[in-house]
């Protein structure tokens, strides 16, 4: 049990944890623990390091969209994101409730309105009290900064007033005067020049100090107004839940939809003094109207999770189209020292060319397949596949994909190539005496001996293809977590700020996750022992 | 009834600066039907090339080889290797490294029956039991003993033994030798072996072929061993003879292997002590041996 429990471990990557396991079992504690210490508890600790360090540099720098967000500003930031997707779900699904169901949710949903309507009126007025009680403690706080900027701001103005006034009076005085006197005049009106323009430098200075001491903001203000406005967002979510389970929901919209037109019906059939054309016509209409209202659905907006699918689906396919490519290619380069030296060319030229420049041209190619993509027979035929029908495949999902291939597949196809061509020289003696053909000797020996390398190669692709494909979702904004950032980044607020530093943490997660996956696979494929890093 | 004939067989390696490096020259010999021979020289000398060229791994460079009428053009499985290393695939159980030669040799076979060749194949080496293991769970003798099913499951015409036992400690050694000896026994395959071990070849072999020092080597001289068969080791380890079969090996190989002579042959009769002297009677031998 214990040795199976440390293999299974071992297997999956997830080695930090067996001093846990041997600990428990009471297996030399003090060794265990030295290790535990060394890959629990050290990690642990820099990490921590890591998030106190960045919660103390981070609201040091101001940016033109707010601060630097701090990790609870981001940790806010991924509830946030978590309770949008959560309640668009929730539409979604209020959306297509029917009978006594709808009812009793909609009895929930309006009781729920009526206590956070309550609450948020009690959280305003809380938050109005604070504020007016910190008012005073604000203006003493700003009082220094503001009397210091008056002072020399009046200062300056009357140094301004006062100076010109002298000056032109001194000038009136000079007309007959001779032009050394004149230069000196000259002199005098820089000197003055300059002076006016230190005093503004230094008006200007106190003023940004100013400004930024209006910001401040006690801490219970900002949880209070933070209270507030989390309320108010339920509230408002609740009103639009409301209206989706009540007059919006597809049950009423269809109730209405077949009133109508049995009423149109009924005229159309029995009226004796109205268009009939014009009635048929309607009647028409308000058939097509009703099926299209039987098949609708809630127009939910991507959320940050479906966004998630959907890149993984889009990494997936360039993988797989990588892997289709890279892995017989590398199987005939291994071979074929003659293909190898034809192939070896376009490996050097286009192994370093960036994403960035493939996902354009691969956008005008695939464009140039599909001039109609909504009726192209490939987005048609995967708009039936069950899963995938539900992520919107286009021509911009295709050309991310296939940018993801032609940046992942050097590694599969290189490392394919150095397995196959690095084969035991006995292991093909055997084959040779045995006179396997040449289907056994591929399947039988060169493939088997390849795919630890292979694998190794699959791995460096899929971390690659992860990588490249977030830029190439940014540039082609297919939908998915580039996207995401796109959007974040172009909309600007603080709020969206804090929401593209949860996408690094989700991103390199999910890059972690894939990598372990690869790692996995790769030791389940290795014949010897030799632990894989 | 002669199974393989050698004739004037020659491996030269090109050299780029300079004539072709001559490994093995004018290689001559016959080999009979069941036959166990022995080719044994210092390291280096080419005994090695002469059996890849007898399995055809390695390029003939001049005279031929021929096996039961005919002659030899690449690699197969009428003439079964095994190797010094057991050269077994890793990702593949005892069986179907077996496995892996019987299909192709008999393509025809049920697999009903080539499971049943497999399995007996692996049972005369002494694994019935281990069947299913992989190499890495295996030690390095079983692992030679897979080796030693792989070749003999093809009931090849002609087995080729490449110093096989070399890499096992004595004990291990003397066990597959006597597995060895148990199966050629029964299978009557002819068979080569390469070793630089006196003690095994006049154990095992019915003729051991010396070979002179390269670059160049060639045959030497050729000893009969005349012991019945079955052999058992013990009561040989008793006989005389035994030994003297043993000095005359070892003298070849210290004071003749770099002479150039015409090939010698010898028997019990005719065995040179290890300062190279004849001896002609039985009490001059009984006295040597002493």
């Amino acid at each position: 049990m214990k040795y199976k429990l440390l293999k299974v471990i071992d297997t999956a990557g997830l080695s930090f944890l067996s001093p846990v396991v041997r600990l428990v079992t009471g297996e030399e504690p003090r060794k265990q623990l030295q290790d535990i210490a060394r890959f629990i508890l050290v990690p642990t600790i820099t990490f921590l390091a890591f998030l106190w360090l960045w919660s103390v540099v981070a609201p040091k720098h101001k940016t033109k969209a707010g601060e630097v967000p701090t990790p609870s500003v981001v940790w806010d930031a991924a509830h946030g994101i978590w309770r949008f997707h959560d309640r668009e779900s929730a539409k979604e699904q209020g959306f297509l409730l029917i009978g006594s169901a709808r009812e009793s949710e909609l009895q929930r949903a309006t009781a729920r309105l009526k206590e956070v309507e309550e609450l948020e009126t009690r959280a305003q007025q809380q938050l109005a009290t604070i504020r007016d009680r910190s008012k005073e403690r604000f203006e003493t706080a700003v009082a220094p900064a503001k009397t210091a900027y008056d002072r020399k701001r009046d200062d300056y103005r009357q140094f301004r007033t006062q100076q010109a006034a002298e000056l032109k009076d001194e000038a009136a005085l000079l007309r007959h005067s001779d032009s050394a006197t004149r230069q000196e005049f000259l002199t005098k009106l820089r000197r003055n020049a300059e002076t006016e323009e230190a005093l503004k430098a230094e008006v200007d200075r106190l003023k940004a100090v100013y400004s930024e001491a209006q910001e401040l903001t006690f801490p219970e203000v900002k949880q209070a107004m933070r209270a507030a406005t989390l309320l108010g967002e339920e509230k408002q979510f609740l009103t639009k839940y409301l209206d989706m389970l009540g007059e919006s929901s597809r049950e009423e919209k269809l109730a209405t939809a077949e009133q109508r037109l049995e009423d149109t019906r009924s005229r159309f059939l029995s009226t004796t003094d109205e268009d009939l054309y014009k009635l048929g016509t309607n009647l028409l209409k308000q058939e097509d109207f009703l099926s299209t209202t039987a098949d609708s659905r809630y127009a939910k907006p991507w959320t940050l999770p479906k966004q998630i699918v959907r890149s993984l689906l889009c990494v997936f396919t360039g993988f797989l189209i990588a892997s289709a490519i890279a892995i017989p290619i590398g199987i005939l380069c291994g071979l074929s020292p003659t293909f190898m030296a034809a192939v070896t060319p376009f490996i050097a030229l286009f192994k370093p060319v960036s994403p960035l420049v493939w996902l354009p041209i691969v956008m005008i190619i695939v464009g140039g397949f599909m001039p109609d993509p909504e009726n192209h027979w490939l987005v048609v035929a995967l708009s039936k596949v069950p899963f995938i029908k539900n992520y919107g495949i286009d021509p911009m999902f295709i050309s991310s994909a296939i940018t993801v291939a032609l940046c992942s597949l050097w590694a599969t196809l290189v490392n394919t190539a150095l397995g196959v061509g690095s084969i035991d020289k006995d292991h093909m003696n055997v084959a040779r005496v045995l006179r396997l053909n040449f289907t056994s000797r591929l399947f039988k020996i060169i493939v088997p001996t390849a795919l630890p390398l292979i694998f190794a190669g699959l791995r460096i692709s899929l971390g690659v293809g992860w990588m490249v494909l977030v830029a190439a979702e940014i540039l082609s904004t297919s939908e998915g977590i580039g996207k995401f950032v796109n959007d974040m980044y172009t909309n600007g607020s603080s709020q969206s700020f804090a929401q593209m530093f949860v996408v690094v943490f989700i991103v390199g997660f999910i890059g972690m996750l894939l990598d372990r996956i690869m790692v996995f696979l790769q030791r389940l494929v290795s014949f010897d022992t030799a632990p894989a890093l | 009834m002669r199974s393989v004939e050698i004739f004037n067989l020659a491996k030269f390696y090109p050299n780029p600066y300079g004539e072709p490096f001559k490994a093995v020259v004018d290689f001559n010999l016959d080999i009979q039907q069941g036959e166990f021979v022995g080719l044994i020289g210092h390291s280096g000398c080419g005994k090695s090339t002469v059996l890849t060229m007898l399995a055809g791994l390695n390029e003939i460079s001049d005279g031929g080889i021929v096996v039961n009428g005919r002659e030899i053009d690449g690699a197969g499985p009428d003439r079964a290797v095994v190797f010094q290393s057991p050269c077994l695939m890793p990702w593949l159980t005892a069986f179907g490294n077996v496995m892996l030669g019987v299909k192709n040799v008999y393509p025809h076979a049920s697999s009903n029956q080539r499971k049943q060749i497999v399995e007996s194949a692996l049972s005369a080496v002494g694994l019935a039991d281990s069947m299913k293991k992989y190499p890495r769970e295996m030690s390095g003798g079983m692992q030679q003993r897979v080796g030693i099913a792989r070749a003999i499951a093809l009931k090849p015409k002609l087995l080729l033994l490449d110093e096989p036992f070399g890499r096992l400690d004595s004990l291990t050694r003397m066990e597959l030798q006597d597995v060895m000896l148990d199966i050629l026994h029964r299978e009557k395959i002819t068979t080569v072996l390469v070793s630089h071990d006196v003690d095994e070849v006049v154990f095992l072999c019915d003729r051991v072929v010396m070979m002179t020092n390269g670059p160049a080597a060639t045959l030497g001289e050729v000893l009969n061993i005349d012991f019945e068969r079955p052999r058992d080791r013990a009561s040989l380890l008793q006989d005389p003879l035994y030994f003297r079969y043993l000095d005359h090996l070892v003298s070849f190989l210290t004071e003749r292997a770099h002479l150039r002579t015409e090939p010698r042959h010898y028997d019990s009769k005719s065995l040179l002590t290890f300062t190279g002297k004849k001896i002609e009677s039985a009490d001059e031998l009984s006295q040597a041996v002493a």
